[in-house]
């Protein structure tokens, strides 16, 4: 009876590899490459933080399990949360930021016309600026005695003494969002660009013919069909703005007086400063779970309607 | 047959012992220890067999360099630890217990006391003294004389600071009287600190369990820099500074006083020879004096081979030739019954800090990190607040919770 079924079997086997057998191999190994990749940097790195989560575990000696104490430590822990409000401010401050410069800018250098080249260029230059040496520029920049808008501002009789940006928190934190948005939204333009030419004329045309007006044709031509670039560029945005540190870290150091501490600010103080890297395993998962929600929930909400194509 | 093969495999390893027994052990440095470090090194791999192979780490890094390394199993043989940490890393049971040998030392009594506290856990010792800095007064002696203040004589009480940095301040133009750096901890509890010791108070009580900033000496000494920022002594620079500026300001030549360390002598001496300083003790409130006793201890990394050779690189240092190579690039002697011959042919300022650094005081904490040298613990938030916020009574308050809350949930091991 098996050898009956084994022979009968393996000639359909045989068949198979040649057909979608075979295009199923090949596709695997196609994507082969992308899956080592995803495992090893991604889903590895990620149990082991989930496996940290579990334990006291410090950055020397020996660590011990402790189920979900470090979990239940977070839900009292008052500066993490803290700092994660600080995070959701500046993440809808900066975003709102970004998107009130980029999309101006979208609109200016999006057709072609005398000189777009050098506008797109000048304007998308910052975005290739790491983080951290932006930082230290604009910490240069910043700086009372020998930066540049202090004593500029001083020296044209602006002020009446040099005034240090960084030491309270309203001028230290829009000065933070006014290098964010300098660095960002070149990059956010770019995007936006895109979703801007992917429009057909010939839609904006019918619908001038039709007498609508420029705002109009934005509202209901524009911007539902630009949905999925700003679900891109918005989630881009977030995502970045949530997981912000190295600007604060730089510029700020978290401060005036621990204002500016962001949430992956605290998990890296409390995994390097205190040593604590099971609890900052922990945070960072809850980070992780925030950040996916919030993605899932803005995919949504800018999702296709039904209906539309 | 066979006791020819085994005679010869024995004489082979005679004759292979002492190959074998050159050796290499690695260590490592934190930035501050670049300067004379390398010299030290150097002259102990020219003139020994086993050898020595030095890596520098950035003052940030060193730690979580470590603490990584240590996990993975490549974590050097032994390193120059910011003595402060001594206590943190004997409490994870990271280092080897050095005890025997440290006791075994001829002058074991004379190395300074400020390191083998901190060196010491429980009873046991697993850190000896490898560089020091102690923290001083230091005036700008050219500015001092242009303001007609007596430029041999530095400031001995808090008045006499005040009224000193007024006076230089009083020169108008870039020049300032006093600086510090405002957003820094450990700046602070380098500089600060001491003058709240040489009037009578602390921030910590001895064994490190107890935060005391209720002291109406802190107080004081807190009032004495609110004035002198009131008055518009301090470049408003300094309310910002993490740190980055300490040394710089006064190098500059615009500063008439700053607290600053025994770095500062050989700093200024190679790379600002133009500055014409002082140096004295940091005083008290009416007189006195007191200094942070700092530096470097150096710890053996748990269960390392290469133990002999870092005990010979430690005697080395310990010899009149290696504490005078320290001295002369940096590092104040951390063998007292030497001291005065290592110095002997350097700048007689050295002598001050070295008195200083002998007398000097070393709070004792395993979580010192935490409560006073993260740019945001509780102690770098106070000493922000303090200087330049409004509310001094409600930030001391704070402080005081936060930093016993975090003493109380410190590991208990």
């Amino acid at each position: 009876m098996t050898t009956i079924a084994a022979t009968t079997a393996a000639p359909a086997r045989r068949r198979k590899l040649v057909g979608a057998g075979r295009r199923q191999w090949i596709g695997l190994l196609y994507v082969a490459p992308a899956v080592a990749l995803v495992t090893v940097f991604f889903i590895i790195p990620l149990g082991m933080t989930a496996w940290m989560s579990l334990h006291n575990w410090p950055l020397m000696g020996a660590h011990s399990f402790i189920g979900l104490d470090n979990y239940w430590a977070i839900l009292r822990d008052n500066r993490f949360w803290n700092a994660l409000r600080f995070t959701g401010y500046y993440t809808v401050i900066v975003t709102i930021a970004i998107f009130a410069v980029a999309f101006p800018l979208a609109l200016f250098i999006e057709r072609p016309r005398q000189l777009t080249g050098f506008y797109r260029t000048s304007f998308f230059m910052p975005a290739v600026v790491g983080f951290a040496s932006a930082s230290l520029l604009w910490s240069w920049l910043l700086n009372v005695d020998s930066g540049l808008f202090s004593p500029a501002a001083f020296q044209l009789g602006l002020t009446e003494k040099k005034v240090n940006l960084l030491a309270t928190f309203q001028p230290a934190f829009w000065s933070i969002i006014a290098m964010v948005v300098w660095k960002v939204a070149g990059f956010t333009m770019i995007i936006l660009m895109t979703g801007l030419q992917s429009i057909p004329s010939d839609l904006q045309e019918a619908a001038m013919i039709d007498g609508a007006g420029p705002f109009a044709r934005f509202r209901a031509i524009t911007l539902p069909l630009m949905r999925r670039t700003l679900a891109l560029a918005l989630i881009l945005s977030v995502a970045g703005s949530v997981l912000a540190f190295d600007q604060f870290y730089i510029i700020l150091r978290g401060g005036p007086r621990n204002q500016t501490m962001t949430a992956v600010y605290w998990i890296f103080n409390q995994s390097f400063v205190s040593f604590k890297l099971g609890y900052g395993a922990a945070l960072s998962m809850i980070l992780l779970v925030i950040l996916v929600a919030l993605s899932l929930v803005q995919l949504w909400l800018l999702r296709k309607p039904e209906g539309v194509d | 047959m066979k006791t020819m093969i085994a005679g010869l495999a024995l004489a082979a390893s005679i004759f292979a012992l002492p190959a074998m027994s050159a050796e290499t052990a690695n260590i490592w440095v934190r930035a501050d220890g670049s300067n004379f470090m390398p010299r030290i090194v150097d002259a102990f791999n020219k003139g020994h067999d086993n050898q020595i192979k030095l890596d520098i780490i950035p003052n940030a890094e060193i730690i979580p360099k470590y603490g990584a390394a240590a996990a993975g199993g490549t974590a050097p043989d032994a390193l120059s630890l910011d003595l402060i940490y001594t206590p943190a890393f004997s409490a994870a049971g990271q280092l080897e217990d050095i005890t025997d040998w440290a006791k075994s030392l001829p002058y074991f009594a004379s190395l300074s006391p400020a390191h083998v506290k901190t060196g010491t856990y429980k009873g046991r010792i697993y850190g000896l003294p490898f560089s020091a800095d102690s923290s001083v007064l230091i005036w700008n002696k050219k500015l001092f004389k242009q303001a007609g203040l007596d430029p041999e004589k530095g400031p001995a009480n808090w008045a006499e600071i005040e009224a000193d940095a007024e006076k230089v301040n009083a020169l108008g133009g870039d020049i300032r009287g006093f600086y510090f750096s405002g957003n820094c901890g450990g700046c602070n509890i380098f500089t600060f600190t001491p003058l709240v010791w040489a009037s009578g108070g602390d921030i910590l009580t001895e064994d490190g369990s107890k935060a005391t900033l209720d002291s109406p000496q802190l107080r004081g000494a807190i009032d004495l820099y609110r004035s002198m920022v009131k008055k518009d002594l301090v470049p408003s620079g300094a309310q910002t500074d993490t740190g980055s500026n300490f040394f710089a300001a006064f190098a500059a030549g615009n500063i008439g006083i700053s607290p600053s360390g025994a770095f500062a002598i050989g700093a200024l001496n190679t790379q600002y020879p133009d500055v014409d300083y002082g140096v004295t003790f940091l005083p008290g409130k009416d007189g006195g004096w007191s200094s942070f006793a700092g530096g470097d201890n150096f710890v053996v990394t748990k269960g390392t081979t290469k133990l002999a050779v870092v005990k010979e690189f430690l005697d080395f240092a310990y010899s009149l030739e290696g504490q005078t190579l320290l001295a002369k690039y940096g590092s104040l002697p951390v063998r007292g019954d030497i001291a005065k011959d290592a110095l002997k042919d350097l700048d007689p300022r050295y002598q001050i800090a070295a008195e200083a650094m002998a007398k000097g005081r070393t709070p004792y904490s395993v979580v010192f990190n935490d409560l006073i040298n993260s740019a945001n613990g509780p102690w770098n938030q106070m000493v922000n607040e303090v200087f330049f916020g409004d509310d001094v009574d409600g930030a001391i308050a704070n402080a005081q919770e936060t930093m016993q809350s975090i003493i109380d949930q410190a590991p208990q091991k």
